[in-house]
């Protein structure tokens, strides 16, 4: 961050610049990480614990300003604000009632949550800040049990630099598709409603049957994700368009950085069904194989093993052909040179907040579905003994009405669906399918859908 | 649970038909009861305004995530003022106080009523409202007692719709009460 006028402030990172510019109560760009605990929260003890952690993580303890061209950060000495949860998740961050901080840490009995507007980090330094506050709450809870000091003699290595800026390269070629997506059909529930349901699967019988497929946890994933919504949603539409699938990407696999700002980008997987159908017709030999591997109690009536076996192949292909250090610079560059572009740069903020709020209905038609999975959340040591599980959630919009993430903790990986669609359907076929295939699948949800079993 | 009680998105979707269908109800009956008793007046028009009104802001308060009640209370005063105003601006004949204010706080009552049946057993959330609203209800009983008001048969039921409101709250709410005293003054 730069001194000026006694406050430090800093840009937004090229991600962060779309964020505000397009947020709003129906696109939040808020996502959210849970930890649920085995004790209840104490409120004092968090409040306390959160304000430890944004000392030593500052790049949090800033608010949201105005600027001509573009919006930035600044310093901000209020204190946040911790209280029980009572809305429902990834809701729109209002910075004036939040005392101006774009987190949000809300509790509810024995889970503590934070609520990130995209525009301050992406998942993956979002779990680093998060997991920060649980090892302090803990800390401060149990003071006998853990040694704080003993944790803190690692150092908290990082910056703000804008990796995107750092790492894009200039005359790289786009890669886009054209062809729109296939959009969810079905009612919108009323008044803001978003539900949340987590499927939260075993870890060592969801890895047996991705070895089955000799696919990764993402990718299999992802295949049983567009197989329901292809029985749940698709099949009835009767649409020609592809399922489209947008999986992030976390940069720092591919490229050094310490940044805690954004530094993501994503692949966009698009399943024909069409093809895969015809495909899945050629695919007999399979039948016999499938059958053995299917639960006796499984409730799936007209389930189609060839299918699902052919959006797994392809699901495993277009892994391979768009997760490549190659084509993620790709997909990177366009995105950077678009914020780095001379004359959006000078087009004045309110402007370009109007250009971005009208096309911003258009763009998303790109896309079904987006599955963020940010893998495995580690926690260190005796800390581990107190921690239930991780959830996280994103926030669902107008066009893409669910999205999908996971991440795991321990032997547990937990699916989550938040939409704000009237029906279950897609998260009960995705259910019935991992159950079929032998997998336990324990649901928690916020209620509003009615339950899955 | 992992998460505060919402209501459910088929059960709240029923709710709101069977609200719909009082308010409907309710604009149809005041209507047919203006058109009977004092046809010269048009007052049921400005009750059924009225169930627009709390309409609209229920539906504004729920997506802008706002305190409802505080908003339903801080309305009634406002609005309460605002037709006293402009009574007394056009010569004062004394319908605010014998009519406006009154369905006002019928209005009112039946909002808190709503409130309080789908909160979810959180019923003490909104007692503090209701008892402003049950102080603010007590003045046309006492205009009605000072004999400024010609017409008091609005205003009674008024006053009387918000002590019975109150007392279903009450009863409601008497556990959640109670738990809270013992909390605060446990020795």
């Amino acid at each position: 961050m730069s001194e000026g006028e006694n406050l430090k402030w800093r840009k937004l990172d090229n991600s962060a610049k779309i964020f505000p510019l397009s947020a709003g109560r129906k696109y939040s760009t808020v996502f959210r990480i849970s930890a649920v605990l085995k004790e209840k929260i104490n409120q004092k003890i968090l409040e306390k614990a959160v304000n430890i952690a944004l000392e030593k993580y500052d790049s949090f303890k800033v608010k949201m300003k105005y600027g001509f061209f573009w919006y930035y950060l600044e310093e901000n000495n209020k204190e946040p604000i911790i209280e029980e949860e009572k809305d429902y998740p990834c809701k729109y961050i209002e910075p004036s009632k939040n005392n101006d901080y774009l987190f949000k840490v809300t509790y509810f009995d024995t889970k503590i949550n934070i609520d990130i507007f995209h525009v301050l980090t992406d998942g993956g330094s979002g779990v680093v800040f998060f997991r920060e506050i649980i090892y302090t709450y803990l800390e401060l809870l149990h003071p006998t049990v853990f040694n704080a000091n003993e944790r803190l003699t690692r150092k908290i290595d990082y910056n703000t630099e804008d990796s995107y800026l750092k790492n894009y390269m200039k005359n790289s070629k786009g890669n886009s598709s054209s062809k729109k997506a296939y959009i969810l059909k079905g009612k919108k529930m009323r008044l803001g409603a978003i539900s949340a349901i987590h499927e939260i699967i075993d870890m060592n019988d969801l890895k047996k049957e991705c070895e089955k497929y000799d696919a990764t946890v993402t990718q299999y994933l992802t295949a049983v994700l567009i197989y329901s919504i292809y029985e749940a949603n698709y099949k009835k539409a009767k649409s020609k368009k592809p399922i489209k699938v947008c999986i992030p990407v976390n940069l720092k696999k591919y490229f050094p950085s310490k940044t805690m700002s954004n530094f993501f980008s994503y692949i966009t997987l698009e399943a024909n069904m069409k093809g895969l159908i015809e495909k899945s017709k050629n695919n007999k030999k399979e039948i016999k194989e499938n059958l053995n591997s299917i639960d006796n109690n499984c409730k799936l009536i007209n389930y189609n093993f060839n299918l699902f076996d052919s959006i797994v192949e392809f699901v495993k292909n277009d892994f391979k052909e768009k997760l490549t250090e190659e084509e993620i610079i790709k997909t990177m560059s366009a995105n950077v040179r678009l914020g780095t572009n001379i004359f959006i740069k000078v087009i004045p903020l309110e402007l370009k907040k109007a250009l971005v709020r009208l096309s911003y209905l258009e763009i998303r038609k790109y896309t079904t579905i987006t599955f963020s999975n940010i893998g495995r959340i580690g926690i260190i040591g005796k800390y581990k003994d107190y921690i239930e599980e991780f959830l996280m959630l994103i926030a669902p919009e107008p066009v893409e009405k669910i999205k999908c993430s996971g991440c795991t903790f321990e032997n547990k990986m937990s699916f989550t669906f938040t939409s704000i669609l009237n029906d279950n359907n897609i998260e009960k076929t995705f259910y019935e399918f991992l159950k079929c295939r032998g997998i336990k699948v324990k649901i928690e949800s916020n209620g509003v859908l009615d339950d899955i079993s | 649970m992992i998460y505060p009680k919402k209501i459910n998105a088929s059960k709240g979707e029923i709710i709101t038909r069977i609200m719909l269908a009082i308010s409907i109800i309710v604009a149809i009956v005041l209507t047919i009861i203006n058109k009977i008793t004092n046809p010269n007046i048009p007052w049921a028009a400005l009750a059924n305004s009225g169930i627009i009104y709390i309409w609209i802001i229920t539906i504004y308060s729920i997506h802008r995530n706002i305190n409802i009640a505080g908003h339903v209370v801080l309305q009634t005063i406002a609005v309460s003022i605002l037709t006293v105003f402009i009574d007394y601006k056009i010569g004062f004949r004394g319908w605010s106080l014998s009519l406006a204010i009154p369905i006002i706080l019928i209005i009112a009552n039946l909002a808190m009523l709503i409130l309080t049946i789908v909160s979810h057993k959180k019923y003490l959330r909104y007692a503090i409202y209701q008892l402003f609203i049950l102080i603010f209800s007590i003045l046309p009983a006492i205009l009605i007692g000072e004999r400024i008001v010609k017409e008091p048969i609005m205003g009674i039921i008024a006053t009387g719709i918000s002590i019975l409101n109150l007392i279903i709250t009450i009863i409601l709410s008497a556990k959640d009460l109670k738990e809270a005293i013992k909390r605060k003054f446990h020795t």
